[in-house]
């Protein structure tokens, strides 16, 4: 499959008008004039832009739950039993077919991040898949991606009101500090130089935990303010092998020195998330002068309450458009950086000869016009969405 | 007094896309035209931008859903509650208003909320300004669906079924006609005079066509809906909409008064959002149905309706055409085209200017919103 005279935007902030060849799930060569090979198809892009495919790094997308089936229940990323449960894995919350009934191709997405519900203090392990197939082991790109763990409000509204701890962000706090201490510590106990008897009884919340404290598993915090989000650094300051990783970017102004100097990723959502108010108090200029400095800054949808658009990470990087005005800027912002922030950049976010062929062209460029849309979607090589495609109901 | 120079009016009514000059004097609209003298007064450069009139929000809740949870406009305690009206549950001094001016709407259709079958009167709200009631009522709110079965239900009370919503709205329309009639055939004769109902007075107007009933309907709903407005002879507004590509022909009804639809920040899941079809405002347009787009705010976020005039336009619409969804015909919708909605002599100034066409650039820079005559905000 050769794809010819497209402009081909890298992800990485450059556009090339080059053509790209496609053998098998892959990229193959990006070149200029590329001959076709003997029997290839051609698709001629002319006027087109070929973007990579967008990268949501935290979704609901394949979650079932209290929209989508037969009993009313929590949606399966949302374990609202114990605030505590770093030990569990949002890659078995993940239903192939729920995410790709949503036809994400047609609105540019080819991956997604899952990750527990910031509705737990530590909530559990992020897990990446492709956005069509069926069978999860198949669509899945990276299991821990990383921990997902929360210092929101979301805590107090989950447990408070069932007159649960927490009712309060001291609690919050307080066991954020004790449990990675309390993994600290057990770390050390099972250190073969320690003499100290090991623990025979292998505490599943613990040994999670310990992934995080050695930089295996980065830490997705999601925090409300620039004061909760200073706060968790503060106490990380005593685990300098974890890796931050900042969600949501509310409150956040720019003139956070301590992300700035220590490059600290930042996943903001969103655009529009429905019945979500925290989403307006989102300060645009904030987010693009933490840019500025080079904080890597990836953008995401809602995935708190089940409901996302299917259009946020395009509809984040207009927001951003309206700051920034240069899509070569903010392209990255959809694809790249969030693949690096997931671990998956070898394999996706980017337009690069060996990586998986997950790819949309656009009519136009639709980070500076609405009248861009899209002609077909690429996921590991395959067609996933063509112009035309009827969308389907539910 | 002042004029605003050189801009690119979409005017959106006959005179279509104009370069010209716009003076404003006492909060009006008083003069359109190529090279107007100055005559001392002051100037707004407009120069390469683009002028449109200001957002009118063809369905909200804002002012009457505060930052704390706490709803003023949803009393769902009675699934029939004809009787209010979201005048007393606004709150003018709410947050939220600076937000809506900040994305270009100047005027919001607030409604009350869609717990109940029938809730309540609706009006019209400009966003800043000394006199903000533009009009009272607008319409008649009623909901069909997931809301009214969802909120009692699980109270064990009616409506528990779409079956229950059709008959309750049917039951209501019927006692406002039977009490119009009584009241009629009383003329001055207090003693034949029905007793006064509050719910059942402010359902007259909608009897006699002079304001729609307002219908959270989607999908289904709408041919019960519409069956039910021929056989009382009444003007409807299809609101939210979705699914309504499937229904077309049957929404081109004379007793469709105008289509809203929208909120789109959502996915499609099982039952009333199971479909998510921006094409059929296309659609409708092409076959003269009016047809507005919404923000619902703030149940969701009041940013929502560039993005959904750009989706519009993704799939076809014309710019301009996407533009009247929040001006000239969303102002029709709601009855207060005499004074909203377009760029013309007389009308209200309500105006924004904007950095380029804000149904085509992504980026598009809103620089200025004037309310009466009043620049409410400025982007710098």
């Amino acid at each position: 499959m050769l794809i010819k005279n497209g402009r081909v935007h890298n992800g990485l902030g450059d556009v090339v008008s080059q053509d790209l060849r496609i053998n098998g799930d892959q990229i193959q060569t990006i070149g200029p004039n590329l001959a076709a090979l003997d029997g290839e198809e051609i698709f001629d892009a002319s006027g087109m832009e070929i973007f990579p495919g967008f990268v949501q790094p935290l979704s609901n997308w394949g979650v079932n739950g209290s929209m989508t089936e037969i009993r009313p229940s929590s949606n399966d990323n949302d374990e609202r039993s114990n605030p505590i449960m770093p030990e569990l894995d949002a890659f078995y919350a993940f239903n192939g077919r729920a995410a790709t009934a949503q036809q994400l191709g047609a609105f540019g997405l080819t991956s997604c991040g899952v990750g527990p519900a910031d509705n737990n203090l530590f909530g559990g392990t992020i897990a990446m898949f492709c956005v069509d197939g069926i069978n999860p082991y198949r669509m899945c790109l990276k299991r821990g991606c990383g921990m997902m763990a929360s210092v929101t409000p979301n805590l107090k509204k989950t447990y408070g009101s069932k007159q649960q701890a927490p009712q309060t962000r001291m609690w919050t706090f307080a066991n954020f500090s004790l449990q990675l201490r309390k993994a600290a510590d057990s770390q050390k106990q099972s250190d073969p130089s320690n003499d100290t008897p090991k623990d025979p009884g292998q505490d599943d919340k613990l040994e999670a935990l310990k992934k995080v404290l050695d930089g295996q598993l980065p830490l997705f915090v999601s925090c409300d303010s620039k004061t909760s989000a200073r706060q968790v650094w503060d106490i990380l300051k005593d685990y300098p092998q974890v890796k931050l990783v900042l969600v949501n970017g509310f409150g956040l102004t720019g003139d956070e020195e301590w992300i700035v100097e220590n490059k600290i990723p930042l996943i903001v959502r969103t655009a529009a998330s429905p019945l979500d108010r925290d989403a307006m108090t989102l300060d645009w200029n904030g987010i693009a002068k933490l840019w500025e400095q080079g904080v890597p800054v990836a953008f995401s949808g809602t995935y708190t309450n089940g409901l996302s658009a299917r259009e946020d990470m395009l509809w984040n990087g207009i927001e951003m458009m309206k700051i920034l005005h240069d899509s070569s800027a903010v392209l990255p912002m959809l694809t790249s950086v969030p693949a690096k922030i997931m671990g998956v950049d070898h394999l996706t976010g980017s337009l690069q000869e060996g990586l998986r062929a997950d790819i949309v062209i656009w009519s136009g460029n639709p980070l500076e016009s609405y009248q861009a849309h899209i002609v077909r979607t690429y996921q590991g090589g395959r067609i996933i969405y063509r112009e035309g495609d009827e969308m389907k109901c539910m | 007094m002042y004029v605003i120079q050189n801009g690119t009016l979409c005017t959106m009514d006959g005179q279509g896309v104009i370069q010209a000059d716009l003076r404003v004097d006492h909060g009006k609209i008083i003069e359109i035209g190529s090279d107007l003298p100055v005559n001392g007064a002051e100037v707004i450069d407009a120069m390469g931008k683009f002028v449109t009139p200001g957002f009118v929000d063809a369905h909200s809740h804002v002012g009457g859903i505060a930052e704390s949870g706490q709803a003023d406009l949803n009393e769902i305690t009675n699934p029939l509650t004809p009787e209010l009206d979201a005048y007393y549950g606004i709150n003018p001094q709410d947050d939220i208003f600076q937000t809506v001016i900040q994305q270009g709407i100047t005027t919001s259709c607030v409604a009350p909320g869609s717990a109940n079958v029938v809730c309540g009167w609706v009006i019209a709200y400009k966003s800043a300004g000394q006199h903000r009631l533009v009009k009272r009522p607008v319409a008649l709110k009623a909901a069909m669906g997931i809301n009214p079965k969802g909120c009692y239900a699980p109270k064990n009370q009616a409506p528990m079924t779409r079956m229950a919503i059709a008959n309750i709205l049917r039951t209501y329309l019927r006692n406002v006609q039977q009490y119009r009639q009584k009241k009629l055939e009383a003329g001055d004769d207090m003693a034949k005079m029905p007793p006064y109902d509050l719910g059942l007075e402010h359902g007259i107007p909608v009897i006699e066509k002079k304001i729609p009933l307002k219908v959270h309907s989607y999908m289904h709903d709408m041919m019960t809906l519409l069956e039910i407005a021929e056989e009382f002879d009444i003007l409807v507004t299809v609101d939210h909409a979705q699914g309504a590509s499937d229904f077309l022909e049957e929404l081109r009804s004379p007793q469709v008064h105008g289509v809203i639809f929208g909120p789109t920040c959502e996915p499609i899941f099982p039952g009333e959002g199971g479909k998510l079809d921006y094409e059929c405002c296309k659609a409708l347009d092409d076959e003269g149905v009016r047809v507005a787009v919404m923000t619902d705010g703030p149940v969701t976020t009041v940013n929502m309706l560039l993005f959904e005039m750009g989706e519009c336009v993704r799939r076809g619409m014309d710019p301009v055409r996407a533009l009247a969804m929040v001006t000239s015909n969303a102002a029709e919708i709601v009855g207060i085209s005499d004074r909203v909605g377009s760029l013309a002599v007389g009308k209200d100034a309500d105006i924004l200017i904007w950095s380029k066409m804000p149904t085509v650039a992504t980026d598009a820079i809103l620089e200025r919103v004037i309310i009466d005559g009043e620049t409410v905000y400025r982007q710098d």
